[in-house]
């Protein structure tokens, strides 16, 4: 349904994203984690078709049949809403102030279904329902500064529902969110995309929430993906070095007790920092970190590697690994 | 919101009472004799008593502030001394040139600013944009009064489009419309120039927010967005600078009736000030100071319509 095929955005000074490969069906959740800069964020804007002006995109973008890539703002709008949906990290400021929220949910519904403003109220109420905000004909009427962060979240994803898409796109849903009000939005996602059979992209740098989320998972770093599999597989038995180095720095006070001076043990950390776009290297982007690297990584781009059925990491080291 | 109102509109009735003492202050330590003023420097020394006493100028000041102010208030200005008639007359007859010069240069000064700013911001470092700042830049340093004399020497000498000065009366409306255009225009191409660029650089930080995006990512266009999310947003510094603008053209309308002629309250203040009228002056100065105040004042309710976190706070 939406496929990426050697999907690269690159700008004057690097690549931002390099040759991502991707395909996602109705019904499936996938996470994306990494750091920042990690290229996840620029995968998902050009899944709307909002990667930045200056980005020059090649290979195959294919969405809705069509290959996006070279597509003008006029095809976008379009697919965005009808198609593909996003919601932000910051509900606080995703919403304008100076609209009711109602309103700015009957704004799609009027604009792509030609709905009339009964039918599209009608509606706006019942994705009020759907997405459990309480008492939804008062909401309608309110103002974005009148609701809790966490009511916001629902009123975006209400408005990112609105047209039906295949595909809901959510980069850091719960960042901003209280912890308790997080799981809830990640547990309303979840809902919705099996009641809809809708596709969701949850983006996040929280592991335990894109644990919870999804059934895939996809780990990028500086552009690449350097592994996908099932999400509990690969968090419990990561393989690419870069994962491993993720899930070691989390820290976790209940398997790590206070040794005898009183002190947890210092965190695990991957040395170094995540390059800058024009410091890539240009084989395998975690060579110079990695603590397993070999004379090919710095020069050889590393192809995908099957681990398992349904696992792949991309790299040189596991690739002997599997192949010995 | 009620508060908010009350205070608000109090603090507009201490000002107008602020501006009332300044003005009659200033007014009334000129140097100078008033009666002297009317009678000639050979009036007889009994004549210019029994006027003083007449105009109340024996009076302690404090008695003649409130008698003005009373007067004043129930639409007495007092007799002009130049035209020997009401100033309230006077004022009655030339207040409909002005507030329509006025007003129809900050209709179009809005007109002007919005459709070159949020075009400019649409055109963020394209063409467009160098152009529209460009030509505000130039817009910005150009003086009304030379800028007049530019259009008449165009569209009035050579042209012969539209007449170089002089009104000919509201009997005929579309030879007045004719005549309002030109004054119309160098009155509010500085405004609308500075106003342009507000417009501009507000709707650019407008469209860096996340509700923009919001926007986008909901399959709306470009020029939808911009009119629908960007400029509301944009308009409480426009709206600001719009009310300080409007006190320049209610001013500005003194240097331009005078060029073009047009018998407005500008022309009034200037032909008084010649004529030490001190009544019609200090009424004329009163009253534009009146509309500065109410200017601001409905700017400061405006904030409330645009932005409902306003009213939550008010």
């Amino acid at each position: 349904m939406i496929e990426l095929q050697d999907f690269s955005v690159s700008f004057k000074s690097g690549t931002a994203l390099r040759q991502a490969s991707l395909a996602i069906r109705p019904g499936d959740r996938t996470g994306i984690v990494g750091e920042s800069g990690s290229g996840k964020t620029m995968l998902a804007m050009s899944l709307m078709g909002m990667a930045p002006a200056a980005a020059d995109l090649s290979g195959k973008l294919v969405l809705d049949g069509r290959d996006m890539t070279g597509a003008d703002d006029r095809g976008w709008e379009a697919l965005r809403a009808r198609k593909v949906a996003m919601i932000f990290q910051e509900p606080m400021t995703a919403l304008n102030p100076l609209r009711r929220v109602g309103d700015t949910v009957m704004d799609p519904l009027r604009l792509h279904l030609g709905l009339s403003k009964a039918e599209a109220r009608a509606r706006a109420l019942a994705l009020f329902e759907e997405v459990g905000i309480p008492s939804p004909v008062e909401r309608l009427r309110q103002f974005p500064h009148e609701l809790s962060g966490g009511q916001r979240q629902r009123v975006v994803i209400a408005l990112a529902l609105a047209c039906d898409p295949e595909l809901l796109i959510a980069d850091e849903p719960t960042t901003a969110l209280d912890a308790n009000v997080a799981l809830r939005i990640i547990d309303l996602l979840v809902r919705l995309a099996e009641e809809r059979q809708m596709a969701l992209l949850f983006i996040s740098h929280d592991l335990a929430a894109v644990a919870r989320a999804t059934r895939d998972i996809v780990v990028m770093y500086g552009g690449d993906i350097v592994e996908r599999g099932p999400t509990a597989e690969v968090l419990t038995t990561p393989r690419h070095p870069y994962t491993q180095g993720l899930l070691g720095a989390r820290p976790n006070p209940v398997a790590e007790p206070r040794g005898a001076d009183g002190k947890r043990p210092r965190l695990p950390t991957i040395p170094g920092s995540v390059p800058t776009l024009q410091d890539l290297p240009s084989g395998c982007r975690f060579s110079g970190r990695c603590p397993v690297e070999l004379p090919v990584c710095a020069g050889t781009r590393p192809g995908s590697t099957l681990i398992s059925a349904t696992r792949l990491a991309n790299c040189h080291a596991l690739k002997q690994e599997v192949s010995a | 919101m009620g508060y908010f109102l009350f205070r608000r509109t109090l603090g507009f009735v201490l000002t107008l009472f602020a501006v009332s003492v300044v003005v009659f202050a200033v007014m009334n330590v000129l140097p100078g004799d008033p009666a002297l003023t009317i009678l000639g420097l050979d009036a007889t020394e009994d004549a210019l008593a029994a006027l003083r006493e007449q105009l109340g100028l024996n009076d302690p000041l404090l008695t003649r502030y409130v008698h003005w102010v009373w007067n004043a208030l129930h639409g007495d200005f007092g007799i002009s001394h130049s035209f020997g008639i009401p100033v309230a007359g006077l004022i009655g007859e030339r207040l409909p040139m002005t507030i329509s010069l006025a007003v129809s240069g900050m209709i179009f000064t809005v007109i002007l600013a919005l459709v070159m700013g949020i075009g400019a911001a649409a055109n963020h470092r394209k063409p467009g944009d160098w152009g529209m700042m460009f030509i505000s830049q130039l817009g910005i340093a150009i003086p009304a009064f030379w800028l007049s004399m530019l259009l008449v020497l165009l569209f009035a000498v050579k042209l012969r489009w539209l007449p170089p000065g002089g009104f000919a009366g509201w009997d005929d409306p579309v030879a007045a419309m004719r005549s309002l255009i030109l004054p119309t225009v160098a009155l509010a191409l500085v405004q609308s120039s500075v106003l342009a660029r507000v417009t501009r650089s507000s709707a650019l930080e407008v469209m860096r927010q996340d509700f923009v995006r919001t926007a986008r990512a909901t399959g709306f266009s470009r020029r939808r967005i911009l009119w629908r999310h960007v400029l509301p947003n944009a308009l409480v510094p426009i709206v600001t600078i719009v009310g300080m603008q409007f006190a320049a053209l209610v001013t500005g309308t003194i240097v331009i009736e005078n060029v073009f002629y047009l018998p407005g309250l500008g022309r009034l203040i200037f032909q008084s000030i010649s004529n030490r009228d001190l009544p019609t002056v200090q009424a004329l100065v009163m009253l534009f100071a009146a509309i500065v105040v109410t200017a601001n004042f409905i700017v400061d309710l405006l904030y409330v319509v645009i932005d409902p976190r306003l009213k939550a706070r008010a």
